[in-house]
């Protein structure tokens, strides 16, 4: 699967993940693939939450140390 | 399922603020429509100088290191991000007469409503938060 943009937003605390996480998502389009790469230990519920609620697909999740990466796929 | 969140803020500390702002900005970044009624003390959360000096609960002022150890984001900067994210901010008109207020003592972008404004908008939103 082809990564379409990073999102780095390692370091940022609630709600900034979730936001930045939206404005990338708004940046690309249908069927492709949003990687976001968090520390805030929140995003663990709330990144799949988000996805949730706008039909998006969570096609990969994976921790590298203390960062948390999604694989996100637009709807 | 609605896509409305209604959200009063009736109270005017650093930490309402907080929950104010940070679920009407995760709200508005999951594509729901958001309104947020600033009514009494609330109103603080949107006063062009007093957000910048919102008060920490007595006692509470050791969580300032904490805030920033966490790298949260300011309130204005939430307020900021909130307008953009399209959150609509409605001031209690009530409240303002009687705290001498005008419309110009608020960031911009404000619309100035009574209550029935905020009931008319709220009758169909879920969730319905108080603050």
């Amino acid at each position: 699967m082809n990564i379409t943009k990073t999102l780095d937003a390692k370091g940022l605390a609630c709600p900034m993940p979730i936001v930045r996480t939206k404005k990338a998502m708004d940046a690309i389009n249908t069927g492709e693939v949003l990687e976001v790469q968090v520390t805030d230990k929140g995003a663990l519920n709330d990144i799949p939450a988000w996805a949730k609620s706008g039909g998006h697909s969570i096609i990969n999740q994976r921790e590298e140390a203390d960062v948390i990466i999604f694989h996100i796929q637009k709807a | 399922m609605s896509n409305k969140v209604a959200i009063i803020a009736a109270n005017g500390g650093m930490f309402d603020a907080y929950k104010v702002f940070n679920i009407a900005t995760a709200a508005a970044a999951s594509e729901k429509e958001v309104q947020i009624f600033f009514t009494f003390e609330g109103l603080n959360l949107i006063h062009k100088q007093g957000m910048h000096a919102l008060e920490m609960p007595a006692g509470k002022e050791h969580f300032a290191e904490g805030f920033e150890k966490a790298n949260v984001p300011t309130i204005p900067q939430l307020v900021e991000m909130a307008q953009e994210l399209g959150v609509k901010f409605i001031a209690c008109q009530m409240t303002m007469d009687v705290m001498g207020l005008t419309k110009e003592d608020f960031v911009d972008g404000i619309e100035v409503g009574g209550a029935v404004t905020f009931l008319e908008y709220a009758k169909d939103a879920a969730p319905t938060l108080t603050f």
